[in-house]
């Protein structure tokens, strides 16, 4: 283990890249034209090149070469199989990845362009960084070869779009912080492994995302798109999903429709909308959630439905616009009806004043400490 | 997973602590194990119809993943949140935790209190300016720690003295204190570059007794090569400095020098007998320097295999400058040279010049950068 380890780290460590080049002027040429990188030989094949002898050559010495390693591009670290080229400034994926590589962390680099080749060959690569760089296009097959493909980080660049052709193996694909404006229908089409969705800080609209855009993710888990300009829940989200976030959005209203069938959701984040209304019935169609994130919305009264919720246990409402809160708005009205007990109920900063919130209205509460009712935020 | 595959990267990472310090080989595998498992994100996803009972609520009380974060086989995923500070109710179990691209402006003492487990602890990209002296105490497994894309202006203290790879890269860093990295053998990969540091700022006896594999110190204000780095390095990068010459006791330290990054400084002369002290050398950047000729000593080195010494001002190349010209002298043969964007005229260089090459196309000699 010690030795191969040490033999792994010397032969990537040292290895040299080989060039290659387009425009070559060059006097011991006998180059087929328009040839592209060569291939390195393999070992036992190697000789020794053909040296031209000029005038005044001295006696030619004997030279050896060593038998290739793997390669790694210069001043990335090839670990084995993970391939660390962050903080670098490249201006372009580096070539000679070792097609062996499962991750790849090309992260704060200044890479504005995917190209087609760029990727070629890596089918084992489980892990692409690019977070952090300028990147505007990506070529339409430059995923193509990347078939064992689980995640795929794109945060903090420069895309209108999300890329067509995803790998369909992809579980995670986070694309926070971009340009996009549009979720399409076939955007996601086929991605039945995708378990997390991050979209959030794009100028994304209500009108932007197509209607069934999410339909194909059928084993998506958790989805965030915070910080856009959507206005409404977007409707048709898979029924596996058991976290949704979609906090500093404009959304004005939660309709029990656009929660339709989210069966496992067990974690909503709506906070920093600017929701007046939660509907009747809007609970009950997310019958397992258990925490809710309604604070820094434009509420009048806590949202209906509280008491008959089995399992919500943390429920925040903090700086809305609630002016009375009623002895029944929270549990249901006799202690033997099967409730989760509340762990955290927020309801500061709202223009209710809390002398008037009678205490038997927390009476499905696990610990006073849960509650935090004074215009003051606790410590 | 990713973080499978970074915890893979420890793993290998603590490969090389080998020879330096014995592994717990039985609690890494196991760590590895756990990281192999199914992918499937379903950490949260505990409810069922037992929770039907009563007896439940009291385990349903305790917090299992901050809100807006993923947790899934003891990664905690908490990028991109928009967070103000870490999180409360981390499992204490963790192994990793991702919180990069935050607004996190200051790490408290008790931020990470109880995660004993950690492996590894991404803050990238944050705007964290203080670190409580406190903050990492207790974390005797932390291996990656990711600072980089911070306020930061010291190398924080009491950093955990098992990490095996910091990186603190653009921060606000000036100074490299005596004993910033007391006590951190193990720490192989060190990347701090894109910081204010200078040659000045960097304190005698700051990397003592550390056997550092990787150093980069590139995008800083240093004008000379650092001379107390540690002498176990095998790759040094000081790319876009503003080093103006190298000496020949600059490298008399660093003899298991396996690749060297000089790019993008302003070097004028490589001072005869250098590279002679670093015989195991088998790649050179000096690109985009100033050097008015071919670096003295190149045909000495028996492994060297790249050479970048493109966008110089070299005027003339002669015949044995690569090349070793004793009969018995054995070199391994040059995979690249670039020697484009110089004032060398190519046919004015003897083909012999490049004897000792793997084919031609190793050599890039053209006046113009290919694009």
């Amino acid at each position: 283990m010690r030795l191969a380890c040490l033999t792994l780290l010397l032969v990537s460590v040292c290895w040299a890249l080989p060039f290659r080049q387009s425009v070559f002027l060059d006097f011991m040429m006998d180059d087929e034209p328009g040839s592209a990188l060569p291939e390195p030989l393999p070992p036992s094949t190697r000789r020794p090149p053909k040296i031209p002898k000029g005038p005044g050559a001295p006696e030619i010495p004997e030279f050896t070469d060593i038998p290739l390693g793997p390669v790694c591009p210069f001043r990335c670290q090839c670990h084995l199989r993970v391939v660390q080229c962050s903080d670098l400034g490249m201006k372009n994926v580096p070539e000679d990845i070792p097609v062996d590589a499962t991750l790849l962390d090309l992260q704060n680099n200044k890479i504005s362009e995917i190209r087609e080749n760029d990727f070629k060959g890596l089918k084992g690569l489980h892990a692409l960084i690019l977070v952090n760089n300028k990147i505007t296009i990506i070529h339409a097959k430059a995923f193509a070869p990347l078939v064992s493909l689980q995640r795929l980080y794109l945060s903090k660049n420069l895309l209108k779009d999300i890329p067509a052709n995803m790998p369909k193996s992809l579980q995670e694909l986070r694309i926070h912080e971009n340009q996009i404006s549009k979720i399409r229908k076939a955007t996601f089409a086929g991605m039945a492994h995708v378990i997390v969705m991050e979209l959030g800080s794009n100028p994304l609209t209500s009108s932007g995302v197509d209607g069934g855009a999410f339909a194909d993710l059928k084993r998506v888990s958790y989805i965030r798109i915070a910080d856009t300009n959507i206005t409404a829940i977007p409707k048709g989200l898979p029924s596996s999903l058991s976290e949704l976030h979609l906090d500093g959005n404009k959304i004005t209203k939660v309709t029990a429709d656009s929660l339709k069938g989210l069966k496992n959701l067990a974690k909503l984040g709506l906070s920093h909308n600017e929701i007046s209304v939660v509907e009747n019935g809007s609970l009950a169609m997310v019958p397992h959630l258990r925490e809710l994130h309604l604070d820094s919305n434009a509420l009048t009264a806590v949202p209906p439905g509280l008491p008959e919720h089995k399992y919500i246990q943390v429920i925040y409402l903090h700086s809305n616009k609630i002016a009375a809160v009623g002895t029944e708005d929270f549990c249901p009205p006799s202690y033997n009806t099967k409730k989760a007990m509340y762990s955290g109920i927020s309801l500061f900063s709202n223009p209710v004043p809390y002398w008037e919130v009678q205490p038997i209205t927390f009476r499905c509460v696990f610990d006073r400490s849960a509650i935090q009712l004074g215009n003051y935020r606790k410590k | 997973s990713t973080m499978r595959v970074l915890l893979l990267f420890t793993l290998l990472l603590l490969c090389h602590a080998k020879p330096y310090k014995p592994i717990k080989i039985m609690e890494l595998m196991k760590i590895h194990e756990i990281m192999q498992q199914d992918d499937r994100d379903d950490g949260d996803d505990d409810d069922d119809d037992e929770d039907d009972d009563f007896d439940d609520f009291e385990a349903n009380f305790i917090s299992d993943c901050p809100f807006g974060c993923t947790c899934s086989r003891r990664v905690v995923q908490c990028s991109d949140l928009g967070l103000t500070s870490v999180p409360r109710d981390i499992p204490a179990d963790t192994l990793m935790i991702d919180l990069q691209n935050n607004d996190i402006t200051e790490i408290k003492e008790n931020d990470f209190k109880g995660l004993t487990n950690l492996y590894a602890l991404f803050l990238v990209n944050n705007r964290i300016s203080k670190i409580h002296p406190k903050a990492f105490q207790n974390m005797e497994k932390l291996q990656l720690l990711y600072l980089s894309y911070n306020l930061l202006t010291q190398i924080p203290e009491n950093l955990p003295r098992n990490i095996l790879e910091l990186r603190i890269h653009d921060n606000k860093i000036s100074r490299i204190q005596k004993e910033a990295f007391k006590g951190m053998q193990s720490l192989h990969v060190l990347e701090i570059s894109a910081n204010p540091i200078a040659n000045s700022g960097i304190e005698l006896g700051a990397f003592d007794d550390m056997a550092t594999l990787y150093l980069r110190i590139a995008e800083a204000k240093l004008t000379a090569v650092p001379k107390d780095l540690p002498s176990s390095l095998t790759e040094l990068h000081l790319d876009y400095n503003k080093i103006g010459k190298v000496e020949v006791e600059d490298f008399i330290r660093y003899k298991n020098l396996l690749r060297l990054g000089l790019g993008f400084n302003q070097i004028k002369f490589v001072e005869n007998g250098t590279l002679a002290s670093i015989p195991k050398i088998r790649e050179i950047h000096l690109d985009n320097n100033k050097l008015k000729k071919v670096p003295p000593g190149l045909n000495t080195l028996k492994y060297l295999r790249v050479v970048y010494l493109h966008a110089n001002s070299i005027t003339h190349v002669g015949v044995n400058e690569f090349c070793p010209t004793k009969t018995k002298a054995k070199k391994t043969l040059y995979t690249g040279i670039s020697l484009f964007a110089n004032p060398v005229k190519y046919w004015e260089i003897q083909p012999p010049t490049f004897r000792c090459v793997s084919g031609h196309r190793a050599v890039q000699l053209a006046n113009f950068r290919r694009k």
